[in-house]
């Protein structure tokens, strides 16, 4: 729950102005419809009486009916323009929660990053944003909104009808809606965590099943393994009924709330006008208003039946919050002549400006750890690691990616154009652009193929593995880093493109010290050092 | 809109109805009629306030009547609250016996003869996609049979009191279907509008999240997160445009209903003083008749409203229908057998395979035979169909032509399920499904000690340098393991399995050479186990290391 506080302040945060205009419409067209019927029993029981008494003539008729006119008018305006404000707010809200959550994201380490790569952990987070999107919409506005009317409406027929009157419809509504929505609430807190869990197993469950067909036909299992699934969803199933059942009885009582509100307002207005305190067309008013007020609650059902799996959504989402970037000072000395210090183990190497180094050893060895512990992406664990003369630990992060650039084994380029690739390095012209691609080997290849506008697919699609490899280079060339650290950087590339690449690397940034972790080329003549792991 | 599209359209909302409604049809009627009778209730209620409140008037309403007329209203409200539980009862158990039957078609479908989907895409249609049937079910054709019987009810009510009311409300109803077009329209567009929008913000998050480790290594954090909120309040401007224009047309229905119930209310006003004279049949209008009125003008247009609102669950149901039937049409390799566990196929191991060839990618197989303990090297271009061929000799896509016979029988419906009983597999890319790693490595369940298998792999180190040995989870890709080690696991599982068959799928693809040479070792000490293997790969050292070549025809 407190999780979900957080989110909330976070969405309303996204755009007060809009929230608040798109809250006040909302309440305009809950007081408008009160208003409305109100006025419109009051105005027929009035002319009733009017005409019974045969003073028809003396009766104004004209301001009443414009009244009715009028409020029937606006509220169908307010009705859109509180369409068209709720909806962009949440659009907004919507947008700023992903961006939180991207920031949350962006400090985790490798193996945190790593793990959220996956299929399922992508799917989740998405159904979880996902779930959080009817929290404005369906809660909160709302929930506010219903509040403020009753207030508005208590005021009202307590000084037009009756303070008697007043209290029994209010209280009804407000005890009433209270305890069903909770009920509500609660019941479904549990069962909606547990369908969730269920589903996400049934998502994962098939997707194994299907990647691993062969493997389960081979060994006589596949048949076992659709029961399985079959039952699971079963069990997912059975949640949602439970879920069902909660909300239609809600729903039933919160019909019940609005007929005993009506039957209040009549049995007390009846009260009142039998003993002559108000007369009838006053006494009308309560009735009509009891009724209008059913807009105000009949839609909350929805809201409350999701929020247990707003809850959970919201629990999953609170990652830990974004440290502020500025922390930590810049080092002082940055004039070192040794650009990294290791030690680590067996391993001792000082890496000089415009040195490479390459790193081998078998898989399994501990390369791209090792690599990730330098690019501070894991916890240093005890090696020796210090970049200008400083360790990795005590730089400010803005300072320490400016000075240290890494190209992962499993780079991953962005939907968008091959411009915008280049440009997550930061900003640079066409012609630094087309340097760096010339530098990896590339420019010829994208030059026919719409150049740096050429459209890439999710995830780079569109270009084969070596040459989104060859574009993640480029992006680190364009840094201009101090210390540039390469994971297996030839993969996929041929021999004779690996060595024009690794040439292409070095002319590019004559001044960078480099590491490689290679397995293929570390013979190049670029490497001046070799570096050995042993497992 | 062209022909072409509207006819897809009508075909889309055929097979639609074939597919969802037909099987529900009885239960989708007995909803709507109880909906209906709930509706109807109404107007009794209505009929009870206005009684008490022109009695208030004619001073003919004393305490009890009113108290009585008040426990009448609750005790309708307390029917219709049950009328609209049980539909809701037998709405939901229709909904669920959709999707129930949905799901396991395409789970007992989807692994047998996998289509082109992608299993991921599968597994969302599975879960997310397919619980959007449920509201097109539950709400939707309720709304649509309360909309054709509610209001002409309501208007024969209210021409019974007053041909003028009734006719305002008759104005109405010849443009309710305009209405209902318009409304329909522009509601399917918005809501598909404000799906894509969410769906491209969606795929844009999942693209970044996937992006995050170079982002934050370019030191481009600050930059993409401004990109992606440039990107989406773009969206979110052409998203507005459009519901702008969307919402207005519901506003239109609103506004109507609004007026329509306020001329009601002002004819009825200027009736009772007796300003207006026409409209009621032969005695002037009553106030109980003129509250009773007003009460029931704005169930009238209530029916309408649900429609627009369960429009877009209509949109989406049928968007749903169309990717189940998409995926349906698709063409899908099937597999020989049930995949149930069997005994083990009688007989000395044999593999004859002649003249064979594939539909499903189409290829022409080479002619190969095999006895038992042997070694056989597939080899061959990429693409000249190695994997097909091991497929096929296990039996996991049909022959379209030609002969396999396996043991001396041939590879049937009723012998591929013992067949493979004797068969262990590698494939190329190593998947490790969210299990631990000790039940990964036993896929027939054999409860056998791991450790021996794992040795003949050469796998045991790597098995003792995870943290939790083999009770870790490796998950998707095999995260926390290299390349190498995901390969050597694969033949420890092969082990497991038993058999006295491997089919190895380019056991040394993307493998540095000394890593290679520790699986080529695997391989060897399992051959000189006894075990027969067919390897298919291109590696020169791995086929100098098996027996006999067999080259892929072209």
């Amino acid at each position: 729950m407190r999780s979900l506080w957080h989110i909330l302040r976070l969405l309303v945060s996204a755009a007060p102005g809009a929230m608040a205009r798109g809250a006040a419409l909302t309440l305009a067209v809950l007081v408008m419809g009160a208003a409305l019927l109100g006025l419109s029993g009051w105005f027929i029981t009035a002319t009733g009486i009017a005409g019974i008494a045969g003073i028809g003539i003396a009766f104004d008729v004209f301001r009443p009916s414009a009244g009715v006119r009028l409020l029937a008018l606006g509220r169908a305006t307010a009705r859109y323009g509180e369409r068209l404000l709720t909806h962009d707010a949440t659009l907004r809200a919507l947008a700023t929660l992903r961006v939180d959550l991207l920031r949350r994201i962006s400090v985790l380490d490798a193996r945190a990053l790593m793990r959220l790569r996956g299929e399922t952990a992508l799917t989740r987070i998405v159904s979880d944003v996902d779930a959080l999107d009817g929290i404005l919409l369906r809660l909160f506005l709302p929930v506010v909104a219903a509040l403020v009317t009753h207030v508005l409406v208590f005021v009202a027929l307590g000084a037009l009808v009756g303070w008697t009157v007043a209290v029994l419809v209010v209280a009804i509504y407000l005890a009433g809606g209270t305890v069903v929505l909770w009920r509500l609430a609660r019941r479904t807190l549990t069962p909606s965590g547990e369908e969730e869990t269920r589903l996400q197993d049934l998502r994962r469950g098939t997707i194994d099943m299907i990647r691993d067909r062969e493997a389960l036909i081979l060994s006589g299992q596949l048949p076992r393994r659709e029961d399985a699934l079959i039952a699971l969803d079963a069990q997912a199933r059975a949640s949602a009924r439970v879920l069902d059942r909660a909300e239609r009885r809600a729903g039933q009582g919160l019909s019940l709330i609005v007929a005993m509100a009506i039957a209040a307002a009549l049995v007390g207005g009846g009260w009142l006008v039998i003993h002559g305190t108000i007369s009838p067309a006053v006494g009308a008013i309560g009735v009509f208003v009891a009724l209008a007020l059913s807009e105000t609650l009949l839609p909350l059902r929805r809201g409350f039946a999701e929020l247990g799996r707003m809850a959970g959504a919201a629990k999953r989402m609170d990652l830990p919050k974004a440290p502020s970037m500025a922390e930590g000072h810049a080092p002082a000395e940055t004039a070192s002549a040794v650009v990294l210090l290791l030690r680590e183990g067996t391993i001792s190497l000082d890496l000089r400006a415009g040195q490479a180094a390459a790193l081998t050893g078998p898989s399994g060895a501990g390369k791209t750890t090792l690599l990730l512990r330098v690019a501070r992406l894991l916890p240093t664990e005890g090696a020796r690691i210090e970049i200008l003369g400083s360790e990795v630990e005590t730089w400010p992060e803005p300072d320490f990616r400016t000075a240290v650039a890494m190209v992962p084994q499993r780079s991953a380029l962005i939907a968008g154009t091959l411009r915008d690739n280049l440009a997550l390095a930061g900003e640079a012209d066409d012609a630094a652009m087309w340097a760096a691609l010339e530098a990896v080997d590339l420019a010829l290849t994208v030059r026919d193929r719409g150049g740096l506008d050429l459209r890439l697919g999710e995830g780079g699609a569109g270009l084969s593995g070596g040459q989104a490899r060859r574009v993640a280079l480029a992006r680190a060339i364009l840094r201009r880093p101090r210390l540039l650290l390469l994971d297996e950087p030839t993969e996929g590339l041929d021999s004779a493109t690996a060595g024009r690449v690794l040439n292409g690397l070095r002319n590019a940034l004559p001044e960078t010290a480099i590491l490689a972790a290679i397995h293929r080329g570390a013979d190049h003549p670029i490497f001046a050092e070799r570096v050995e792991m042993y497992r | 809109m062209d022909t072409s599209e509207r006819e897809d359209r009508a075909a889309q909302r055929k097979a639609a109805r074939d597919r969802v409604v037909g099987p529900v049809a009885g239960p989708l009627r007995r909803a709507g009629l109880l909906s209906v009778a709930s509706a109807l209730i109404w107007p009794a209620q209505a009929a009870c306030v206005a009684w008490v409140i022109s009695g208030w008037v004619s001073g003919q309403a004393d305490m009890t009547a009113t108290v009585m007329a008040a426990a009448l209203f609750l005790a309708g409200a307390l029917l219709r609250a049950l009328l609209d539980h049980r539909a809701g009862a037998i709405l939901f158990d229709a909904a669920e016996q959709t999707v129930e039957r949905e799901r396991a078609a395409l789970l007992r479908r989807e692994a047998r003869a996998p289509g082109p989907e992608r299993s991921a895409a599968i597994a969302a249609l599975l879960v997310q996609k397919l619980p959007a049937l449920r509201p097109w079910i539950t709400r939707y054709f309720v709304a649509m049979t309360k909309v054709s019987v509610v209001p002409p009810i309501l208007l024969i009510v209210a021409f019974s009191q007053s041909w003028a009311v009734g006719l305002i409300l008759l104005v109405a109803g010849p443009l309710i279907p305009v209405f209902m077009a318009l409304v329909g329209m522009a509601a399917e567009d918005a809501s598909r509008r404000h799906l894509d929008e969410i769906s491209t913000m969606n795929d844009m998050l999942m693209d970044r999240v996937s992006a995050m480790q170079d982002i934050r290594l370019l030191g481009a954090v600050d930059r993409a997160v401004a990109g992606f909120d440039d990107r989406a309040d773009a969206l979110r401007i052409k998203t507005m445009a459009v519901l702008r224009i969307a919402f207005l047309s519901s506003t239109v229905l609103e506004l109507f209903a609004a007026l329509g119930v306020a001329m009601i209310a002002v004819f009825i006003g200027f009736s009772l003083l007796g300003e207006i004279g026409f409209g009621s049949w032969d005695a002037p209008i009553t106030l109980g008749q003129g509250v009773f009125l007003l009460l029931i003008a704005p169930e009238f247009f209530q029916p309408l409203r649900e429609l627009a609102a369960a429009w877009h669950d209509r949109a989406a149901g049928l968007s749903v229908v169309a990717e189940l039937e998409a995926l349906d049409a698709a063409p899908r390799a099937g597999m020989v057998g049930k995949g149930e566990a069997r005994a083990p196929l009688p007989g000395a191991l044999s593999i004859r395979l002649s003249g064979a060839r594939v539909a499903m990618p189409a290829l022409l197989l080479p002619d190969l035979t095999l006895e038992a303990g042997e070694a056989v090297v597939l080899t061959g271009p990429s693409g000249s169909g190695k994997t097909t061929t091991l497929a096929v000799l296990a039996g996991l896509v049909p022959l379209s032509e030609g002969c396999l016979e396996v043991c001396g029988a041939s590879l049937s419906e009723q012998t591929a399920d013992a067949w493979r009983a004797r068969l262990a597999m590698i494939p190329q890319r190593p998947h490790f499904g969210s299990m631990t790693l000790r039940t990964f490595l036993d896929p027939r369940d054999s409860g056998a000690d791991p450790w021996s298998a794992l040795d003949l792999a050469h796998a045991r180190g790597i098995v003792e340098r995870l943290p939790d040995g083999l009770d870790t989870r490796l998950g998707e890709t095999g995260g926390g393991v290299s390349g190498g080690e995901a390969r050597r696991l694969m033949i420890a599982r092969a082990v497991m399995a038993g058999g006295d068959l491997l089919l190895a799928d380019e056991p040394t693809a993307d493998l540095d050479a000394d890593t290679a040479r520790r699986v080529i070792d695997a391989l060897q000490s399992l051959h000189r186990q006894g075990r027969a293997m067919i390897v298919a790969t291109h590696d020169p050292a791995l086929i100098a290391a098996m027996g006999r070549v067999v080259v892929m025809p072209r």
